[in-house]
């Protein structure tokens, strides 16, 4: 009974994924851990060391090479997504939503349509190219966008925004594909210390209020214990830690970012 | 290993294009002096399978020498341009040596001076023809009537360029919706990802490439004669290089998008052609009406061509008036010609330059 329940409670199971591309490059060499419901995972390591890799497998932005990757949905359905094909693929990314380090808006287009564009997914193609989506996809784009706290900037250009305000149209427009998981890549990396707590606060808004599962490549210590509730950590290609973010030490510092590494804080 | 073995192939394949190359250029210049020493044209045109056979025999002789002058340690000038960079290293001693007395600078030295003097032969350059006293009062009384236009034709020439104007809008106009759907499939990052996409690629590259190196007016001569002279002939001759020069050029813009939205866009599930609409065209849409206007523009300058041929517009009427030697009026044609195409130039790079 209490494994059933211990299997109920992961989402994302992931076994031996390896991902080598085509030019011989080893991201991955059998990485190996689960995701639990509702947890805000970190995964943390170098630049290079595997991370936006093992992400972009997870929503078959890449193929992995070998691996599973198996996902429990609510409901009990178990996939592996490393073996999804075609319409399959698309039907996984729409239960994961993703942020990245760029924010990855489209600069020209209004913010309003940019959170639309979260409901692509659910929208018939035909139906989209000609820009009309429900109007339930409009009040869901700006609830969502009064959420992360810019609704009165929906009818600005996405390039008008300051960055700490992208990534958060990216959040709502994430959000709006109404998810089981978030993706982020780096979420704060290209934001000023003040900025990035704002936005990474609302990444836990969502993991505590919408019960999202959020997996979140970081490469600051200081921020991993302040949101984390678990770390993993890679290390060219290889899975090196797994456990709590308080029992990060110096040793263990060391270990992931490599002899004579100084942690920095960031406030 | 790999890396290593990647090498020794590419090394391979250098060394067998340094020997093609000088094999060539040493049959160039054997070919060459001996046409030189007094070959006629007509001597030439009835020994050609002859020379092909001289050619290729002398290509293997240069060669065969080339070989033994690179193993011997002399630089030739496919060894210069081919050899792999890590052997490309220069001594101190090569580096203070002048051109003209290292092997390969002679080489292409040699191959340049010949190509020179042969030209100069082919071409029947003669300065003095422009310079005798007949033939240039001819020109200057020409120039002269040019310079003094015939304004009474004034009025049929403002219709005529009216209609060269149109003419290069419409093929504007048809061209940009079929390239711009051309544009997606003929760009490698789109296609790139299957089989069947890299196929249709490959396949519509090859197609355009070749439709765009028939010279517009070849095709105005054929559509003169499918649809017979006038306008409608113009304007399918430009349709047909328009398509495949903005094909051409949206393909490189779509190439050249960045990858971030379009990754932003995949990650919502969102489909192959909602990623193109949503994604790739926001990017491309300013470039897009650039070229587009700029192909108007070069479409107007093209049409007056095509008019000599047969495409309708100021260009017949040019043709009309230039056949009778009625120069007044053909310098009235002109100056409408020269105008019309400073108006399209300024015109279009002001608005090259606002939507930037």
């Amino acid at each position: 009974m209490a494994t059933m329940e211990a299997k109920n409670d992961t989402i994302l199971s992931i076994r031996n994924l390896v991902k080598t591309y085509p030019n011989g490059t080893q991201a991955l060499k059998g990485v190996s851990f689960d995701v639990k419901r509702g947890e805000f995972l970190v995964v943390i390591g170098l630049s290079g060391s595997g991370k936006s890799t093992m992400l972009r497998c997870v929503n078959r932005l890449h193929h992995p090479t070998s691996g599973q990757i198996i996902y429990r949905t609510k409901d009990g359905h178990e996939s592996d997504i490393a073996q999804a094909e075609g319409e399959e693929i698309l039907r996984i990314r729409r239960t994961m939503g993703m942020i990245f380090q760029h924010f990855n808006l489209i600069p020209r287009h209004s913010v309003l349509s940019n959170v639309l564009y979260g409901s692509l997914g659910a929208t018939p193609t035909l139906k989209s190219l000609m820009g009309l989506f429900s109007e339930a996809d409009e009040k869901r784009a700006m609830e969502y966008l009064r959420l992360v706290g810019i609704q009165d900037k929906a009818h600005f250009r996405a390039a008008q925004l300051s960055g700490g305000q992208q990534q958060r149209v990216a959040i709502a427009r994430a959000l709006t594909q109404t998810p089981d998981v978030l993706l982020a890549d780096e979420p704060v990396a290209s934001l000023d210390p003040a900025t990035c707590h704002i936005v990474m606060d609302y990444l836990r808004r969502v993991n505590q209020e919408l019960g999202l599962t959020i997996i979140c490549n970081l490469h600051f210590l200081s921020l991993v214990r302040q949101y984390a509730t678990r770390v993993v950590a890679l290390k060219g290609g290889v899975l090196v830690y797994e456990g709590s973010p308080s029992d990060i030490d110096d040793a263990w510092f060391e270990r992931i970012y490599g002899e004579g590494a100084k942690e920095v804080h960031i406030n | 290993m790999s890396q290593g073995n990647s090498n020794v192939a590419s090394e391979k394949g250098a060394s067998f294009r340094r020997t093609v190359l000088d094999g060539v250029v040493f049959a160039y210049l054997g070919l060459t002096g001996l046409a030189v020493l007094g070959l006629s044209e007509a001597e030439l045109i009835q020994k050609i399978p002859q020379l092909v056979l001289i050619f290729v025999g002398l290509s293997v002789l240069g060669g065969g020498l080339s070989l033994l002058l690179n193993a011997r340690g002399i630089k030739t000038l496919g060894w210069q341009i081919y050899a792999p960079p890590h052997l490309r290293m220069k001594s101190t001693e090569e580096l203070a040596t002048p051109l003209y007395r290292t092997f390969w600078g002679a080489q292409m030295i040699v191959v340049v001076a010949i190509t020179t003097v042969v030209g100069v032969r082919m071409t029947e350059i003669d300065i003095f023809k422009l310079l005798e006293a007949d033939r240039f009062h001819h020109a200057m009384r020409l120039f002269g009537e040019l310079f003094s236009p015939d304004w009474s034709v004034l009025p049929k020439a403002i219709v005529k360029v009216v209609e060269t104007i149109y003419i290069a809008f419409i093929a504007t106009v048809i061209a940009v919706p079929i390239a711009f759907v051309l544009s997606f499939l003929m760009a490698r990052n789109i296609m790139g990802g299957s089989k069947t996409g890299f196929a249709v690629y490959a396949v519509l590259r090859t197609v355009f490439n070749v439709s765009r190196s028939i010279e517009p007016v070849l095709w105005a001569i054929i559509f003169s004669i499918w649809a017979s002279f006038g306008p409608f002939a113009g304007m399918l001759a430009l349709l047909v290089h328009s398509i495949a020069s903005l094909a051409k050029q949206y393909s490189e813009i779509v190439e050249g998008i960045e990858d971030g939205p379009v990754e932003g866009i995949e990650a919502t599930g969102a489909s192959r052609l909602q990623v193109v609409w949503f994604a790739v065209v926001p990017q491309v849409v300013l470039p897009y009406i650039s070229y587009t206007v700029y192909r108007w523009d070069t479409n107007v300058r093209m049409a007056t061509i095509l008019g000599l041929v047969g495409g309708g517009g100021i260009g017949a009427m040019l043709m009309e008036y230039f056949g009778q030697a009625m120069w007044p009026q053909v310098g009235c044609i002109i100056f409408v010609i020269a105008s019309v195409v400073w108006l399209m130039d300024a015109f279009s790079s002001h608005i090259r330059a606002a939507i930037k």
